[in-house]
């Protein structure tokens, strides 16, 4: 939905409630059926609740699009030796990506609810939500919630009377993209500067404080328990085979109706952007669209004339689904400062670990600005795509891979933008008015 | 087919494939260390055998066959039946591609930096790097700074490899760097004003550092490296016994730097040690035998104290004072010209500190209680401590009808000392005002210009090189003192410093079975039964 | 509800964008509370509420005293109460440096120094980590930290001339506090409000669909705040 309305196209599953302020109350949330998937899944054992998570076919949300239900399956069977942790990524930082921060401040009971049941299944006795600095709003109803849950017996110990213990901690960040990958959360939650981990060893075998942890996406963890409720077949009943289920598709940039589209997976692009999105504003043509937040290649307007909406399908098409952020750009688009503003955002938020990323990603955002204010030579392209080159696959994690994707995509695809600001002091003026 | 290391089972060991040759290795073994073992040295800068590993410097990448990416080689352990290339097309692209990131802000400071000759980045470049760079952009400029103690930084030097930031928290036991900020604007700092000067081991990180991004201080701007002689030897500060280097020009030292010794002092040294090197360079020197105080050839020196020496009545009392900064060698046979000559005692007079300060990382390693080298050679020789802990006292005037003095040099003592004695000899490096009345002063050398051995407070013996010309007349005292001992009918004067040390050996039952050969370059424990039968050992 | 396969422009309500919501559309029944939540939280007790809830509270505010002692009376319960959600005192520091941040404004080398003590860390890792993170202050800032997104999908919508439009009604440079002490305008990457181009971030509110020209009001919400002593709408 652009929020605050829906579109009629839209398959109702996390967003109800979107808008409605009663659905961030305990009372509300139950009205809704809230925490009776918890109920259910307490009598359960944890096995079997992995089976069914399994079975549905959910994908994780943080881009990656693992198979949760796998992913739960890593974790020892065992807790009776060590600690296992459950942790939800809840640091959305990816440009163009704004669809845990509605899941967060209009249903964080949904967000709970499935991080409780994702706990109970992979025998984790504490939830750590590692929510961004920056969503204080977010954080306060989410302390909220959890002040709500404690005193309802549906945290804490002996949880409805189940005899299973579990905790909450709502533990926030204070400013790092990075420490949305996974092992770079870990590193933040232990009170470390937020670097990635080599893998191996992975989270399941030694994650944080050194235990079995599984970390699961804000978007992901809410679709569990309305599998649990309705069923692995009744998800998978949505979406493709490969892609199963629901999607927020949050859409940004030069679209009529930007906002957050719950809409099944293997939407075609096309109707996407026209119908559901409202079209192109102010009358324009499209020229590109990012299908997946900015770490993923750009797409040309062509591309997108058959392109179905899944995880499969965007891949084929040379990029990939990601967070499902789609930013569209029309065509007064400059591309080249678009671009040169996305490898700032790499610069800015490179670790600085690896050698590749921490003078790529500046080497790269220097040359862009030397391109856009007229300095810059077609070699210096060449240039751009072979550093690229050199930042992809030899790095601890893929922000380096990141930056170099819209880099080399846009040359490939948009090379006019920058042969047109080749050798030219000034701005050309068409590009120059133009966002 | 190379077998890397020596035992465990055949249920234990992995066989790999690196550039062709096939190498069986523990399992658990890292690929770097799989390489290192066939001879094969994988280009890296995070990496440190005796440091954790991060994996973060990205240089040691590795080609494993099957596997999408290139491989950390210091991280990944050897998988069986794995083929590893470290020179294929994509090892080599990624490693020039690396360098070129490396060199983006580098600043060319080679000409005016003490790195250059033993720079890493200088090595690794120049064999794999790109011909030309590429950038067209101005270089970040984060700054110098000092750290405190005898380390200066230089940020735009520096390549964030977090070695010395690992080694002060994994060897030296505080956290005392950090890195500050992050990406392209990370340096390495201190807490602000605090520095690592009160720091024991900082001293090592300068070694560490694969650039010049940390310098010494005492170091600076002194010699080109290139210029430097490099001999191996111990360091004589402490009875720790640290392997060591002698680096110097012109016949003087520059710099002492760590020698690896796994079972001594790992990578490592203390800064005492480190830093006190300077009494070596000492001048000015004894330059000639002075017989009652005029110079005199050797030979007439020589033969003028033999005759004296064999006048002497039997019964006579020797007091002989041994040096704890001379070889066993040395000591050795200064202990028996005392027997051969008359009975007495041997002493030796040594700084002490109130502890020991052991290496939080490596504890095996410790700054010692006894500030000089081979107090426990001495020990097990016979020689008994007089004194106190700084040295001093201990000696009364004219207290035996001979005195023979190797090495100690009297600092504390009066001019008059030793004037009551039937006969003071003085075999030394410096000139003593309380030698003005010496019968006898003979010049001989440095240990560090000689060959000889130390025994450290662990009972182990190790051998040290000559770094350093001597003086044209002094000689060593091993030598001096075989001849006198010849020139007594006490057997054949060694003509070696290997020989003085079997001659030695052959009298102190410590060193039996010992030699030069067998010593080697990394040293050989003497026989602990007689070790702890001596008393030698206890901490004193 | 409705579908708008046909919505028109957005018109502006009385007085411009109140920056706190999407489109209004037929949501004309939601207040800016509803949107925020601010109803539902309440005031949050300083001594930290549910233990897990303790480590996530605001910590850029408008009233803060960079001489303020740090962990007495409610903020030494709610020091307790954050040690106790972590197996490892170090899993503590990030709440811990943003308490500390919450009571005085900006995190300074003494500030650093004090923390280290209180969860027996050496100081140099605690400068390490409050310096890898962008939200601690090094250095004081002015009442209002007002953070601009110009990352791509607000820089698409016009996010570079609503930067200016808060620099000049600012009177100032990026970066610098304004004379008055009241505003540090700076610009930040992604805010995870992208659907509501431009969005800004003030202190522990965001204004979302902020257009230059609503520039001049959301200064003049934040001064008349500001003088009524900091009270938060």
């Amino acid at each position: 939905m652009a929020y605050p309305y829906r579109h009629e196209q839209e398959t109702v599953v996390l967003t109800r409630g979107f808008g409605d302020p009663r659905t961030r109350t305990l009372e509300g949330w139950r009205a809704l059926g809230g925490y009776n998937a918890l109920a259910k899944v307490l009598e359960m054992a944890p096995n079997d609740v992995i089976e069914v998570v399994k079975a549905s076919g959910l994908r994780g949300r943080g881009g990656a699009g693992f198979p949760t239900g796998v992913k739960w399956s890593f974790m020892p069977k065992d807790d009776s030796k060590q600690p296992h942790y459950l942790l939800i990524n809840a640091d959305e930082s990816e440009p163009g990506a704004f669809k845990d921060r509605e899941l967060l401040r209009w249903t964080p009971h949904q967000v709970i609810e499935g991080a409780l049941i994702g706990a109970h299944a992979i025998r984790a006795r504490h939830v750590y939500i590692y929510m961004r600095g920056e969503f204080f709003e977010p954080a306060q109803i989410m302390a909220r919630a959890i002040e709500e849950i404690y005193q309802a017996n549906l945290a804490g110990r002996d949880i409805l009377g189940s005899g299973v213990d579990i905790d909450v901690t709502l533990h926030l960040g204070a400013g790092a993209y990075i420490c949305g990958e996974e092992t770079a959360l870990m590193n933040s939650l232990e009170g470390r500067r937020g670097q990635p981990r080599i893998k191996p060893p992975f989270p399941a075998v030694m994650g944080a404080f050194g235990k079995p942890t599984t970390i699961n996406n804000v978007e992901t963890v809410a679709a569990v328990p309305h599998i649990i409720v309705n069923g692995a077949d009744w998800y998978r009943s949505f979406g493709t085979d490969k892609s199963p289920g629901t999607k927020l598709f949050n859409v940004s940039g030069h679209v009529v109706r930007r906002g957050n589209y719950e809409l099944p997976l293997g939407f075609p692009m096309k109707e996407f952007l026209y119908d559901v999105c409202g079209g192109i504003r102010d009358g324009r043509q499209l020229k590109a669209v990012i299908p997946g937040g900015s770490s993923v290649p750009i797409l040309t307007a062509a591309e997108c004339e058959e392109l179905a909406l899944d995880y499969e399908s965007v891949a084929a098409a040379g990029s990939m689904l990601g967070t499902a952020s789609v930013i569209v750009m029309d065509d007064r688009t400059n591309i080249v400062k678009q671009v040169r503003r996305m490898v700032e955002f790499y610069a800015h938020e490179s670790c600085g670990q690896c050698t590749p990323c921490r003078e790529g990603t500046e080497w790269l955002a220097k040359i862009l600005r030397r391109i856009e204010a007229g300095q810059g030579t077609e070699e210096d392209l060449d240039t751009l795509l072979d550093l690229g080159a050199n930042m992809t696959g030899t790095t601890i994690c893929v922000l380096s891979d990141s930056a170099a994707a819209p880099v080399a995509s846009s040359i490939e695809k948009f090379r006019d933008d920058y042969l047109a600001l080749l050798g030219r002091a000034p701005e050309a003026p068409a590009l120059a008015a133009a966002h | 087919m190379a077998n890397v290391n020596e035992g465990g089972t055949a249920a234990d060991m992995v066989t790999c494939t690196i550039d062709g040759v096939e190498v069986s290795v523990p399992k658990g073994t890292r690929i770097i260390e799989a390489a290192e073992g066939i001879g094969l040295g994988i280009a890296h800068y995070c990496y440190h055998p005796a440091l954790s590993a991060p994996a973060m410097c990205r240089m040691c990448l590795v080609e494993v066959e099957g596997a999408p990416k290139l491989a950390p080689a210091c991280v990944t352990t050897v998988g069986d039946g794995q083929v590893i290339n470290t020179e294929s097309e994509r090892a080599l692209k990624a490693r020039e591609g690396t360098l070129e990131f490396y060199l983006f802000n580098h600043p060319l400071d080679c000409p005016i930096c003490d790195k250059s000759g033993e720079c890493k980045l200088q090595d690794y470049v120049h064999s794999e790097g790109r011909a030309h760079g590429r950038s067209l952009e101005a270089k970040r400029v984060l700054g110098q700074d000092d750290f405190g103690g005898d380390i200066l930084y230089d940020g735009d030097r520096c390549i964030m490899c977090t070695r010395c930031v690992r080694f002060m928290r994994e060897i030296g036991g505080e956290d005392a760097l950090c890195v500050v900020q992050r990406g392209h604007r990370s340096v390495i700092d201190t807490f602000y004003d605090e520095g690592v000067g009160e720091n024991l081991w900082a001293g090592n990180i300068v070694d560490i550092c694969p650039v010049g991004a940390l310098l010494s201080k005492d170091f600076l701007h002194k010699a080109r490296v290139w210029d430097l002689d490099r001999t191996p030897s111990v360091c004589a500060s402490c009875s720790q016994g640290c392997n060591i280097y002698l680096d110097g020009r012109d016949n003087a030292v520059d710099r002492l730097r760590p020698r690896q010794n796994t079972e001594v002092n790992s990578y490592w040294m203390c800064d005492y040690g480190r830093y006190n090197y300077e009494w070596l360079n000492r001048q000015p020197r004894l330059e000639s035998p002075l017989v009652g105080g005029t110079e005199s050839a050797w030979q007439a020196a020589v033969i003028s104290l033999v005759e004296r020496l064999k006048a002497l009545p039997s019964g006579t009392r020797v007091r002989v004072v041994g040096s704890a900064v001379l070889g066993n060698e040395d000591n050795g046979l200064l202990a028996r010209l005392a027997e051969v000559v008359g009975d007495g005692e041997t002493v030796f007079r040594s700084a002490r500190a109130a502890d020991e300060e052991p290496c939080p990382g490596f504890p095996v390693l410790r700054r010692r209680r006894e500030l000089a080298a081979n107090v426990e050679g001495l020990k097990l020789m016979g020689f008994s401590r007089v004194g106190d802990d700084e040295g001093r006292g201990g000696l009364e005037a004219s207290s035996g009808d001979v005195v023979i003095v190797l090495g100690d040099d009297l600092a504390d003592l009066p001019e008059d000392f030793g004037r009551g004695a039937e006969l003071f000899v003085h075999l030394a490096t410096h000139a003593s005002a309380a030698a003005a009345g010496a019968d006898y002063v003979l010049p001989v050398t440095l240990y560090a210009e000689q060959e000889g051995t130390f025994t450290n407070a662990d009972g182990r013996v190790q051998r040290f090189w000559p770094g350093l010309q001597p003086p044209a007349m002094a000689r060593p005292a091993w030598q001096v003192l075989g001849v006198l001992l010849a020139g007594l009918g006490d057997g054949a004067a060694p003509a070696d410093a290997a020989n003085a040390f079997l001659r030695v050996a052959q009298i102190h039952d410590a060193f039996a079975g010992l030699s030069y050969e067998n010593i080697g370059a990394r040293g050989a424990l003497v026989n602990e039964l007689v070790r702890l039968g001596a008393g030698a050992g206890e901490e004193g | 509800m409705s579908s708008r396969a046909d919505a028109p422009e957005r018109t502006p309500l009385q007085g411009g964008n109140e920056g706190w919501a999407g489109e209004r559309g037929e949501f004309e029944s939601l207040s800016e509370s509803d949107v925020r939540g601010s109803g539902y939280v309440g005031k949050r007790p300083p001594e930290g509420g549910a233990a897990g809830a303790a480590c996530s509270y605001p910590f850029q505010v408008a009233e803060r005293d960079p001489d303020a002692p740090l962990f007495e009376g409610p903020y030494r319960e709610r020091l307790e109460k954050i040690l106790s959600r972590y197996p490892e005192t170090r899993g503590a520091l990030l709440p811990v440096l943003s308490l500390a941040q919450e009571i005085r404004g900006h995190v300074s080398p003494a500030t650093m120094d004090e923390v280290a003590r209180v969860l027996k860390l050496e100081p140099a890792t605690v400068r390490g980590v409050a310096t890898f993170y962008t939200m601690y202050n090094k250095r004081p800032v002015g009442s209002y930290l007002v953070q601009v997104c110009t990352n791509v999908a607000c820089n698409l919508c016009g996010a570079d001339d609503v930067m200016e439009a808060f620099l000049a009604a600012v009177d100032g440079a990026a970066g610098d506090t304004s004379a008055d002490g009241n505003f540090t305008v700076i610009e930040a990457e992604c805010l995870g409000a992208c659907g509501f181009p431009t969005a800004v971030q003030v202190n522990e509110r965001y204004f979302e669909n902020v257009r230059p020209e609503d520039v001049p009001a959301i200064i003049e919400r934040l001064r008349a705040e500001r003088a009524a002593n900091g009270k938060e709408g």
